[in-house]
């Protein structure tokens, strides 16, 4: 993830992503950010084959910010394809020497003065600096060399820090769900339990990625003895009370309070997740590894309130973390 | 070392069986003795509940039988005592999953290697009784002075005696309220004795402390004050060959209470 400042204009290089959920949570993390606010983005994509609908809806979250998608530099064929189909200008932009492009003077100067300080060693002679108007970015292969290779390290480093991405996985078309940032539990909420020598699981071999899995919905509340078994993910729409088990070869989603037994990536998928409106599960496992709830949690039902924290576990270091969602006012 | 295997049972529901288990089995294991609690009641289970255990389990008792595991792993080790371990019913099965062989072979492995083996029944007759009983050679009958309590007991007692592995068996009495008894409203621990002819091995007085401990997995025995606790004390220590005389629960409790009858003792002595 990069972000790359130029006046009026941005460029924002998303070419390390890996899939489109990452790509959209790293864009919609960087144009979060007030400075972006009315400004130009440039978008570096990268490999990613980007369907039309995909490209419309990055389209639309930028818009949504009050930014404009100035072009955008892809090595993929088929987002070319996409874009073109769309009317997005395909660019390119390269990371040769930076030069800051700008339409009044006075502006072009200060930028190089505080920004540029870092690279003051490799930087070339002011006078390479090439002006240009501002109706230019817009167009394609010129404005690629006229661009400030500015990287803001203080702002993305904060960025990062706020955000531990590899912790997050949304669905593409579930945007909502990237508000607002998630952090890790403070009090030790869970402790990992011995299971003695019986780990019936191959980790390497079924970690794969749980979106890829089937999923079985269940629009009813689960009740005590109960239990739901499933190669995929499970969703249930409902309450788990105490006493009742869900096992997924995949993730557990509790659209309500999560009271019992919930064993996520039962056949040894590490990468699986627990994920509740109230995580009190009796104990929650995932893959070969299983945590009690900590004693002094011991309170078999939670009174029901309006207001609810959702909550994630999910395997990190060998130990089972839980994320909160933070309400963002 | 073999130990002893005790069955708690009492044929109604709801009279204090787990309760007593839970309480019986923190005595023992508070006085020194290396306890074994088994939970029979598959699918209802409550036990692990009473113990503060629930979040603990991850085998049970089927998981056990089913060779899922080792009989070491399945034993839950109590928070406070270690002396003390549990061997949780399954709660997403039903009495069905196990049957009377494989529930005496579990009893018969565990005695080898623990003081008291106690073995707590679920309600009724059926399946789940003759399972709890089969490794058993005493059994504790529990009931509470009502004419139901007291009718079901009577029909326990019977299928007990018709058991030759039942070396012994005893009646607890629970939930006795004195003042009631006083006021001729509840049955007197004499007249339960009389109409179920069984040894008395406790008494327990009705005691809202039982609901806050049940609620807060801590057994009530662990409280010094409790009244309910001291009885507990006192079964246990009769289970272990004490003679302890049973509580006076005419008593009066309350500071009030206690002068008026130091006051009473007084005028009587001049």
């Amino acid at each position: 993830m990069e972000k790359v400042l130029a006046e009026n204009g941005f460029i924002i290089d998303l070419s390390d992503a890996k899939n489109t959920t990452q790509l959209v949570f790293e864009l919609s993390s960087i144009m979060e950010h007030p400075e972006v606010k009315g400004k130009n983005v440039r978008l570096k994509l990268g490999n990613l084959d980007l369907k039309q609908s995909q490209l419309l809806s990055i389209k639309a979250l930028i818009e949504s910010m009050d930014a404009t998608l100035a072009f955008i530099d892809t090595k993929s064929e088929q987002t070319e394809a996409s874009a073109v189909s769309l009317g997005i200008i395909v660019s390119e932009v390269t990371d040769e020497p930076a030069i800051v492009c700008s339409s009044d003077a006075d502006i072009k100067e200060e930028s190089v003065m505080v920004k540029t300080e870092p690279h003051s060693e490799s930087e070339p002679e002011e006078g390479k600096t090439v002006e240009v108007h501002a109706e230019e970015l817009t167009g394609p292969i010129e404005t690629a060399h006229d661009v400030e290779d500015v990287y803001d390290e203080e702002t993305t480093k904060e960025l990062s820090e706020i955000i531990p991405s590899e912790h997050f996985e949304a669905d593409f078309e579930s945007l909502a769900a990237n508000e607002g940032l998630i952090k890790p539990e403070e009090t030790s909420k869970y402790i990992l339990l011995d299971t003695g020598d019986v780990l019936p699981v191959d980790a390497e071999e079924n970690s794969i990625n749980t979106e890829t899995l089937p999923t079985l919905y269940i629009n009813q509340t689960l009740r005590s003895g109960q239990t739901v078994s499933y190669d995929g993910n499970i969703l249930i729409i409902g309450d788990a009370h105490p006493g009742s088990e869900i096992v997924a070869g995949g993730d557990i989603t509790v659209w309500g309070i999560l009271g019992g037994i919930a064993h996520a990536g039962s056949q040894g998928n590490v990468t699986s997740k627990v994920r509740a409106l109230k995580l009190n599960a009796i104990q929650l496992r995932i893959a070969g590894l299983y945590a009690r709830r900590n004693d002094t949690l011991n309170v078999p039902y939670v009174q029901k309130t309006n207001e609810f924290t959702p909550e994630e576990a999910q395997i990190e270091d060998g130990k089972i973390v839980i994320y909160k969602k933070l309400r963002r006012d | 070392m073999a130990g002893r295997v005790i069955v708690i049972t009492s044929g109604k529901g709801g009279v204090g069986k787990t309760t007593t288990s839970a309480n019986i089995g923190t005595a023992l294991a508070k006085a020194g003795y290396k306890v074994v609690l088994i939970d029979t009641d598959l699918g209802l289970r409550n036990l692990d509940l009473l113990l503060g255990l629930e979040n603990r389990i991850v085998y049970t008792i089927v998981d056990v039988i089913e060779e899922r595991c080792k009989l070491r792993q399945a034993l839950v080790k109590d928070k406070k005592n270690p002396n003390l371990s549990l061997l949780a019913a399954a709660q997403t099965r039903d009495k069905s999953a196990v049957n009377a062989e494989q529930l005496k072979e579990i009893c018969d492995t565990l005695k080898e290697e623990n003081d008291f083996v106690l073995i707590d029944c679920p309600a009724g007759i059926e399946q789940g009784f003759q399972n709890a009983v089969a490794g058993a050679t005493e059994a504790i009958v529990v009931t509470t002075p009502e004419m139901s309590a007291i009718r079901d007991a009577d029909r326990i007692i019977g299928l007990l005696e018709a058991k030759e592995e039942i070396k012994s068996y005893k009646l607890l009495l629970n939930r006795v309220r004195p003042s009631l008894i006083k006021s001729n409203d509840m049955m007197s621990v004499d007249d339960v004795v009389e109409i179920l002819s069984c040894p008395l091995i406790g008494i327990i007085p009705e005691d809202t402390g039982i609901i806050t401990s049940t609620n807060k997995g801590e057994p009530i025995v662990n409280d010094e004050d409790a009244l309910a606790g001291k009885a507990y004390r006192n079964v246990a220590q009769r289970i272990l060959g004490e003679e302890v005389p049973f509580l006076d629960l005419d008593e009066p409790k309350g500071f009030m209470a206690k002068i008026k009858n130091a006051f009473a003792k007084l005028k009587a002595k001049v």
